[in-house]
């Protein structure tokens, strides 16, 4: 790229859209309900399916008798797990422990002769309605064979614990240690050792959309369609592939709107192999519409840490031990239960804590599978480091505010290795913790609390730190770049082409915004088209912060680079020097004379009508492709084994006020305010609204969400009558404010917002109910905070 | 064989007639026989609003509502909201508030405001919660839509 090219119109010119407050371009037809959604998609002669699923949470399959199914009004097909077995393979996953060193379990779209988990499918029906689906699928008879279960994962340790899986010589999915530094040293050299735990509930990422399939066959080609609600389409094709016996080739999945994802539609479910082989059999394209139930059975969070901090006498941490016991339920194909493993490897945060000793276990119990939720094990980090700053501030009746300063990563230490090997991009955190306070207004609130507490009122105030590493990219996985195209046709209008889709946060939005800019075209010129692998370039879809970080920068190189070509050719146009140009407003203009200027969409006509005149100095083409691979990360361990997996780091300071309620142990939030740094922002509106979305699911998950079972092995919580997610009315007042330190290391100073907000306002809220009931003696143990676990917290007087 | 019944009812202004099994429920019926697929579906329990839409008059969950049951009524959904392709001030408000990110909640929580606005031209905000208090989003943690339901009711 000549240096002429580089400098015209690159998004730095007055009227620019990047920081722009702009709505969605999507808005107008999302607001009128016209956004086709993939329970929305209906193809002629299709199907609808429904699932029986295990009532049991252990159990040998022995007889299926489906003869009144197969009889029943409306059916076309009944499928079991043998007939499956024999048809399909098992699903490949998304992140195998086996080759990491932990076990290897198959996972089948269909149970064959056993079951793990109240839930797991065992059969499907294919009929003309849903109602005569579910009809039929309640006629099935199987015949169940209990074995024992185990739903508590330090049960499940046990000895002599009920194995899930044959061949298992226990229930353990993948154990590690992680040491860095001279942690003996410094816990016997240490003023203060404090220890503590924090245990987590299971939770469900419940996005208001459930999961949706329409498979659909082509017979002539014989290739396979399938709208699903998926963030990760292309990971997904090829693991359909592989499930389905089928050429990656004759797979195409398409995602439409997705209604919310949070993780929860990461892949593979077992849905997405079972209905494309159920239409097959059946010989007409398949619906299925997973129901609440259904979709409250995908867990996640269900940990315990217990942790030993060394402290000096000034609040400094000087080493800390942590052991991380997760329960994720049965094996899945999804990725759900690494965030165990990412809950260890994103510790200690922030803070500058290099003597570091932390071990983790995934087991597997007799519970539903984890898929991914928001946060990805890193809001667990967070959580436990900052428990472990108010166990500190607490012994040694420090400020807890003071203590996190004292301890966080210095603004002069970037780029930071912390002791886990995650190398911290960039940042001011002491900075973004004081923005923080005074938003929040911190000293006022002490005052207040203070003289509350005189009057028998309880109010807390809780503070926490967050980092989020963002735009992962797993070996073996992958992810770290992704892919764009960017056309232009001859009227003007510009397509982009991405291989990352949007969960429903508007991602489309920035990367419409991304292009505009660099391509000097309108925004109302330009569509993006996301989700289909038939269509659009290889990429690694939605998750972990990524779709800006990656996406955006690919769709700003490919912007750039057919930019470039275009204005190359405006100058043969206009008889001017490439250097007097600048590519703005739908127009190529001569800056210094804009009345000399011709249209994007006519410079794109000339190029191929004229191919052999305007266009000789160019390839007469109107796409660029390029892909953009973040350059801060590094796969190539270090002496201690550590990898870099992320190329950039959020990060946030959060302070939360809560009243708690003394005789009813009710908790009501009053306010949380953030100090938010992701770097450049493209769209404060779009970022905003990431932030007030992960506060309020924070704020779920501290103060009510949890998928409980039964001592019988089956879930509790079926409906949002149980499962109790935030409403309107629950939301405290929420104030935000940016502190942006680009990022040196991606092209836009990105940093990614996706997984914002949760993790800061869990463990802030969890800190100020602390608050509120320290001077009675309470300590804060155990999650969700309910009011009866509000009253347990205050007779408790752990460490 | 299940049970059929003709039910007739007015959607958007539409007259429309449909054979349908006694058992279902409105939200299926307008979504699977007239195509209206604005109108979602959250929970089938009547706990989360994605299914909303204006019966006779009244926001209503239709998940909770045979069809048979609508038989006679006048139904308002999303679809019918905008007219002559101007958007409802709630709908142009959620769009510049950012108060809609996946929009999956969205045509719940526009009836649901449109309905309090017709009530009550200038609610507080303790009035614009309670009004979506049924309506779960799980999105944008609700700040953005009570600030685009007071922008519209300024409007
Ligand atoms: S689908 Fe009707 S209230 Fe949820
Ligand atoms: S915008 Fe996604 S549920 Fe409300």
């Amino acid at each position: 790229m000549s240096d002429a090219a580089e400098s015209t119109g690159n998004g730095t010119a007055s009227g620019s859209l990047m920081g722009a407050r702009q709505p969605q371009i999507a808005g107008a037809r999302l607001v009128q309900g016209q956004a086709v959604f993939a329970a929305d998609v209906s193809l002629s002669g299709m199907l609808h399916a429904s699932i029986l699923r295990s009532p049991v949470p252990h159990a040998r399959i022995g007889r299926i008798d489906a003869d009144a199914a197969r009889r029943a009004p409306g059916v076309e097909y009944v499928l079991t797990g043998a007939e499956a077995a024999q048809l399909s393979d098992p699903i490949p996953h998304y992140l195998d422990p086996a080759p990491i060193g932990g076990k290897h379990a198959d996972v089948r779209c269909l149970a064959v002769d056993t079951v793990v988990y109240a839930g797991q499918p065992v059969a499907v029906v294919a009929a003309s309605s849903p109602n005569e689906a579910k009809a039929a699928a309640e006629l099935i008879e199987v015949d169940y064979q209990p074995l024992p279960h185990v739903l508590d994962a330090q049960a499940a340790l046990a000895p002599d614990a009920p194995r899930l899986y044959d061949g298992w010589d226990d229930n353990v999915v993948l154990s590690f240690g992680q040491k860095a530094g001279d942690v003996e040293a410094a816990f016997e050299q240490a003023e203060h050792v404090i220890s503590g735990s924090v245990s987590v509930q299971r939770s469900a990422a419940s996005p208001l959309e459930p999961r949706a399939y329409v498979a659909s066959w082509n017979a002539a080609s014989g290739r396979l369609t399938l709208y699903a609600a998926t963030q990760n389409p292309h990971t997904l094709r090829e693991m359909l592939a592989r499930s389905l016996r089928l050429r990656e080739s004759d797979v195409r999945i398409i995602t439409p709107s997705l209604g919310g994802a949070f993780g929860s539609k990461m892949p593979s479910h077992p849905e997405e192999t079972l209905i494309p082989l159920l239409a097959r059999l059946a010989g007409a394209p398949v619906r299925w519409v997973e129901d609440r139930r259904e979709s409250l059975l995908v867990g996640g969070r269900e940990q315990v840490h217990q942790f030993e901090v060394a402290a000096d006498g000034d609040g400094r941490v000087r080493a800390i031990r942590n052991d991380i016991v997760g329960s994720t339920g049965a094996v899945a194909s999804l990725p759900g239960w690494a965030m165990v493993l990412m809950a260890a490897l994103a510790m200690p945060c922030g803070y500058n804590v290099q003597d570091c000793e932390i071990t983790y276990t995934a087991v597997a119990t007799n519970k539903a599978p984890w898929n991914a939720q928001r946060g990805f094990g890193k809001e667990a980090a967070n959580l436990v480091m900052e428990r472990i700053m108010d166990a500190v501030a607490r012994q040694l009746e420090l400020d807890p505010a003071e203590v996190r300063r004292r301890n966080l990563v210095g603004a002069d230490a970037f780029p930071y290795t912390t002791a886990t090997g995650f190398v911290l991009d960039s940042g001011d955190y002491d900075a973004v913790l004081s923005d923080a306070l005074e938003l929040f207004g911190y000293e006022d609130e002490r005052r207040r609390q203070r003289a509350a507490r005189e009057q028998g009122r309880h109010l807390g105030i809780g503070v926490a730190f967050e980092v989020m590493p963002e735009g992962g990219a797993i070996p073996g996985v992958g992810g770290g770049f992704d892919s764009a195209t960017v056309r232009i046709n001859p009227s003007g209008q510009v397509t982009v082409l991405t291989g990352v889709t949007s969960p429903g946060g508007g991602n489309d939005t920035a990367l419409a915004q991304i292009v505009a800019d660099e391509l000097g075209a309108e925004l109302g010129e330009i569509e993006v088209v996301q989700g289909d692998t038939d269509v659009c370039p290889f990429g690694f879809g939605n998750g972990t912060g990524r779709s800006v970080v990656t996406g955006g920068s690919a769709a700003a190189l490919a912007a750039r680079d057919l930019r470039e070509r275009l204005v190359s050719v405006a100058a043969v146009m206009l008889e001017a020097d490439v250097g007097d140009l600048v590519a703005r407003g739908g127009k190529v203009v001569v800056a210094q004379e804009p009345e000399r200027a011709v249209a994007l969409g006519d410079v794109a006509r000339s190029v191929v009508t004229l191919s052999h005149l305007t266009a000789m100095g160019v390839e007469p083409s109107l796409e660029a492709s390029r892909v953009y691979r973040a350059p801060h990360v590094n796969h190539i361990p270090d002496e201690q084994g550590r990898m870099n997996p992320y190329p950039t780091y959020g990060n946030a300071a959060y302070a939360a006020l809560v009243e708690v309620d003394i005789e009813t142990g009710t908790v009501t939030p009053v306010r949380v305010a953030v100090c938010h740094d992701c770097g450049t922002v493209v769209n404060p509106l779009l970022v905003d609204g990431q932030i007030q979305g992960g506060i309020v699911m924070g704020l779920g998950v501290a103060l009510g969400e949890e998928v409980a079972y039964g001592a019988d092995g089956v879930p509790a919580v079926t409906t949002f009558a149980e499962y109790l997610m935030p409403r309107a009315a629950d939301v405290p007042e929420i104030l935000i404010t940016h502190r942006e330190t680009p990022s040196p290391y991606t092209l836009l100073g990105t940093k990614g917002a996706g997984e914002a907000g949760l993790a800061g306002a869990q463990a802030a809220i969890v800190s100020a109910v602390e608050d509120a009931i320290a001077p009675l003696g309470g300590r804060v143990t155990e999650l969700p905070l309910r009011p009866p676990a509000v009253l347990d917290a205050m007779d408790r007087r752990a460490t | 064989m299940s049970q059929q019944v003709q039910i007739r009812l007015r959607v958007n202004g539409d007259a429309h007639e449909v054979a349908a099994d006694a058992r279902t429920l409105l939200v299926d019926l307008i979504r699977d026989e007239l195509g209206l697929t604005g109108t979602h579906v959250g929970c089938r329990t009547g706990h989360c609003g994605a299914c909303t839409v204006v019966l006779d008059g009244r926001v209503s969950k239709s998940c909770t509502v045979l069809a048979a049951a609508a038989d006679g009524a006048e139904v308002t959904t999303i679809e019918g909201l905008a007219a002559d392709g101007v958007l409802h001030p709630v709908q142009e408000a959620l769009w510049q508030e950012h108060g809609v990110q996946c929009g999956f909640c969205t045509p719940g929580m526009v009836l649901a405001a449109a309905e309090l606005l017709a009530e009550n031209r200038s609610p507080v905000d303790d009035e614009i919660r309670r009004a979506i208090a049924g309506n779960l989003c799980r999105c944008t943690g609700y700040e953005n839509i009570v600030n685009a339901i007071r922008r519209a009711s300024a409007s």
